[in-house]
């Protein structure tokens, strides 16, 4: 009975005696305490949450090292080894965890599209359903602030820089040549299909020192990683046919489109002020291959051939007959690119792009053959040394081949130059704190053609004012080497470069979003020459100048009406130039002063439909008259445009759509042309140059093929 | 000494019958579920799921309740948050159970928190993941009843918004729920319901396809 009763208390005893109490209190880094954080020793059952004074009390049997963890939604997971005796009436600081949606964010000068990104100013939808758009991408940009409309170009304008100041990427890949060609007057597309990118990062200045050779903006897509399902699709549009096709396989897909565009019948419906000899007809197609490793690596090969020719005359006030433009291009595109994620925390991104483009130019009598080779090879590496400080570095070669052949009945000459630079970057991201982060990099780039060596700092910071709002700046230098019309008559250059300073504001709150950012940019070493077009024969320098300065406000609102989302935007510019061949500093024929776009979507239910509307305005645009004399001192009329859209879901795989831009049919004024010499008056006469049409109808039929009966092609359109 | 006894034996059949670690605390957690404690749950399947390395259910569980108790936030970042969480769960079960169409299905569910928070934004990308998940599920377990119901309640959806009848669904309802009839439930903790959710669908079937 003894050893019965001994045996007994030896139980209870050990029961009891093994017990430890852990306790203490979660505090944040303002010391006040967290509520519902989960507290446990790792790897038993023993644990608790904390009560609303932050504090923990919770019994355990473990006994000798064990590891305590507490964690908290927003907060990093706090963990900490000890004998459990000691982990009583301990306090625990939990560190904000810097990667939640509610963090800062490094921002100022860039807009995000697509579902990946924190704050999106676009969604993957309004790419392709703005109306006015047509199914560009450039077009649903356009309707961001800091983007100047110029509408026979159809190209981004950026804060008063040129459209070549602009430079897109494909994962990181530079695109050489990403606009189908089209004749003067006459608003280009990007070459790129919207539907093969979910993610697009817009940047109006400031950005990272990853990307270069760009005075005023990058445009940075990022390419589906997987496609959904195997599926055809068929478009027949008023334009032309299209064709897709997925194939997935285990590891790997395959997409392939193909489109076909000819506007010969459109044309003879709806003629426009322009003679053509043969309406544009382009032949496309495009092939992404993925393929996946068994690790996380992930290979993805995009090849793009486009052909385009189209022959016209277009009216000319020198010349009576009109100017003879015949076009003939073909473009060849290759970019691959790897990622993949190493051991510790290292992760690598390289590929390389490569374009082969060749245009047949007839201008008059002339031909001109122009051929540019160009490739792009990368490596960058990434390392996570926390969620709090990361380095990205790597470095880069870009080779581009230009040959041009200028034949006409007296004359006969061949250009050529090839243009290679070297750059490097190292760049890193540190979170002090939720709410203030940094990203601090440098860039060298080394042009063998100008035999010079440049040096562009990076510099940004965003600082959270608010729960719903935040402050950001940013600083950069830019450099980029004179484009291909002044390389390859004279290579005696110099860099052109460019400096940015931006403030930027955000707001954000339930699917609002208010932004307003100012800027100055200051341009030096831009090319000047002394001739009325750069010819061979000009003289060229480096000492032009300019400076842009300006606000951007965005405003976006998918809340307050219901079934309803609009954005407006409205950019201020102030900018002038002294480069190329003007005599003084002047405000370039591209910008103009005040540019604003409003756009609203509406999905109406009981039609199944999305009704879209877009009415863009941009004030005049500066031209020179020389029977006033003065140089781009003049102002021409605004600029007006509404555009209208209506997406029907036939079913849930047959899509009808309709677009018309300029349904008003305002007669907008792209500016004027006047003659060489005076009339009999004295005076110059002068030409109104209008765009080829005022309105652009298109109609639509989408139909997808799928084992997914819901999936459509809305986000085609 | 009689009392002595007494405990003893009391001591003696508690140790019988009483519970291991794993089902108190799976009781436990599923009492705090039933409460709406659904903090406290989750953490006690995070702190089940720590010590069970090798039992999907813990993880699943939390992931689940993270999912649904997200539907109806109106936060982004606190959606995004407990989402994101709820994510990290499943990836921790169906790491420990591959091609589990129990898990997979619930990924489905995690998009349609997402879609249910902004069509426009996430629907585009989510919901064709979501056929091809549903599609998946019913190739490795054609006769699991939750993936059937949950397939079909998708289509119904669908069909419903192009004004297309929904009785070729209301079909699968019914075999949905001769199958879980059918079902033999012997994996304790196996979430083995929805036969109450197909009922319902079943009844609403009736109603809306009857003529009058």
């Amino acid at each position: 009975m003894k050893t019965l009763l001994f045996l007994l208390l030896t139980v209870l005893c050990s029961n009891a005696f093994s017990q430890s109490t852990i306790s203490g209190k979660i505090i944040d880094q303002q010391g006040l305490p967290i509520m519902g954080a989960s507290v446990y020793l790792k790897g038993t059952y023993d644990g608790t949450a904390t009560s609303e004074d932050g504090t923990f009390t919770f019994e355990t049997t473990a006994t000798g090292l064990q590891t305590l963890i507490a964690s908290s939604i927003s907060f990093e997971t706090y963990s900490k080894a000890d004998d459990v005796t000691k982990l009583n009436t301990i306090t625990i600081k939990l560190k904000d965890d810097v990667n939640t949606l509610d963090a800062v964010t490094v921002n100022a000068g860039t807009f995000n599209a697509g579902d990946n990104a924190k704050v999106t100013a676009l969604k993957p939808l309004d790419i392709v359903t703005t109306a006015g758009a047509l199914g560009d991408f450039v077009g649903a940009l356009q309707t961001l602030p800091g983007t100047s409309n110029v509408a026979e170009d159809g190209r981004l304008f950026v804060r008063g820089g040129g459209a070549e100041e602009t430079q897109i990427f494909v994962d990181g890949m530079r695109v050489f040549t990403p606009y189908s060609p089209s004749a003067n007057n006459i608003p280009t597309r990007g070459r790129l299909s919207p539907f093969l990118f979910k993610g697009i990062t817009f940047s109006t200045g400031g950005y990272s020192a990853e990307y270069g050779q760009a005075l005023s903006s990058v445009l940075l897509l990022n390419s589906i990683n997987e496609p959904q399902e195997e599926k055809t699709e068929i478009s027949i549009m008023t334009v032309g046919l299209g064709l897709g096709n997925t194939q997935k396989w285990k590891k790997s897909s395959l997409s392939l489109n193909t489109s076909y565009i000819n506007l010969a019948p459109y044309q003879k419906l709806y003629p426009d002020n322009n003679e053509w000899h043969k309406p544009v007809e382009s032949v496309g197609g495009e092939a992404v291959y993925r393929y996946k490793f068994n690790n996380d690596g992930l290979l993805k090969v995009y090849g793009a051939y486009s052909s385009v020719d189209f022959d016209l005359t277009q009216e000319d006030i020198n010349v009576a007959d009109g100017i003879r433009f015949g076009l003939k291009n073909r473009n060849l595109y290759i970019n691959s690119s790897y990622q993949d994620f190493l051991e510790k925390d290292w992760s690598i991104a390289t590929g390389i792009s490569f374009a082969n483009d060749r245009s047949e130019i007839k201008y008059n009598n002339s031909d001109i053959t122009d051929i540019e080779n160009s490739a792009h090879l990368k490596i960058a590496f990434k390392k996570f040394f926390s969620s709090r400080y990361k380095l990205n570095f790597g470095a880069e070669y870009f080779a581009t081949n230009f040959t041009e052949n200028f034949e006409d009945s007296n004359f006969e000459d061949d250009y050529e130059f090839d243009n290679n630079i070297f750059s490097s970057f190292v760049e890193t991201d540190i979170f002090f704190s939720k709410k203030l982060a940094t990203k601090i990099g440098i860039r060298g780039e080394y042009s063998e053609l100008l035999q010079e060596f440049n040096i562009s700092p990076r510099l940004s910071l965003a600082y959270k004012a608010g729960s719903n709002s935040q402050f950001s700046l940013a600083y950069g230098e830019f450099f980029q080497n004179p484009k291909n019309d002044y390389l390859k008559y004279n290579s005696d250059f110099t860099a052109e470069n460019t400096t940015h300073y931006i403030a930027n504001y955000q707001y954000v709150k339930n699917k609002q979003i208010f932004r307003a950012e100012a800027y100055y940019k200051n341009y030096g070493n831009l090319v000047k020459y002394d001739t009325p077009f750069a010819l061979p024969t000009s003289t060229y320098n480096n000492s032009g100048s300019g400076f842009a300065k300006g606000l951007d406000i965005f405003w976006r609102d998918n809340k307050s009406i219901k079934n309803t989302e609009y954005w407006m935007s409205y950019s201020y510019l102030d900018t002038e130039r002294d480069y190329q061949n003007y005599p003084t500093s002047a405000t370039p024929d591209f910008a103009s002063k005040h540019n604003a776009s409003l756009v609203v979507k509406r999905w109406i239910e009981d039609w199944k439909s999305q009704v879209g509307l877009s009415y863009n305005y941009a004030s005049g645009r500066s031209y020179t008259d020389p029977n006033k004399g003065g140089f781009l001192t003049e102002q021409a009329k605004s600029f007006n445009s509404l555009n209208a859209n209506y997406a029907y879901l036939i079913s849930p795989q047959k899509i009808l759509y309709l677009s018309v831009s300029n349904v008003l049919g305002t007669k907008n004024v792209n500016g004027y042309q006047y003659a060489d010499q005076t009339n009999t008056d004295g005076l110059f006469d002068r030409r109104t140059i209008t765009p080829a049409a005022d309105r652009f109808f298109f109609i639509g039929f989408f139909w997808t093929i799928s084992d997914n009966k819901d999936d459509n092609q809305l986000d085609n359109l | 000494m009689k009392s002595l006894l007494l405990i003893a034996s009391f001591i003696f059949t508690l140790s019988l019958t009483s519970q291991t670690p794993y089902e108190k605390g799976m009781n436990e957690a599923f009492a705090l579920w039933e409460q709406q404690k659904n903090t406290e749950a989750v953490q006690l399947f995070e702190r089940i799921a720590s010590v069970e390395t090798d039992n999907w259910l813990p993880p699943y569980y939390a992931g689940l309740i993270e999912i649904v108790s997200s539907f109806g936030l109106k936060d982004e970042a606190l959606l995004n948050t407990k989402l994101t969480r709820a994510k990290e769960f499943l990836d921790n079960a169906s790491e420990i159970s591959e091609n589990n169409p129990e898990i997979m299905i619930t990924y489905a569910l995690l998009n349609t928190a997402y879609i249910a928070f902004d069509g426009a934004k996430y629907g585009m990308t989510l919901s064709g993941e979501n056929v091809a998940i549903y599609q998946k599920a019913l190739t490795i377990a054609p006769s699991n009843p939750r993936v059937l119901l949950g397939k079909t309640e998708w289509d119904m959806g669908a069909a419903k918004f192009f004004d297309k009848s929904i009785a070729p669904y209301c079909e699968d309802v019914e075999r949905a729920i001769v199958l879980f009839n059918e079902e033999e439930q012997t994996v304790p903790y196996y979430p083995y319901s929805g036969l109450e959710r197909a009922n319902e669908i079943s009844a609403n079937c009736k109603k809306e396809t009857s003529p009058n």
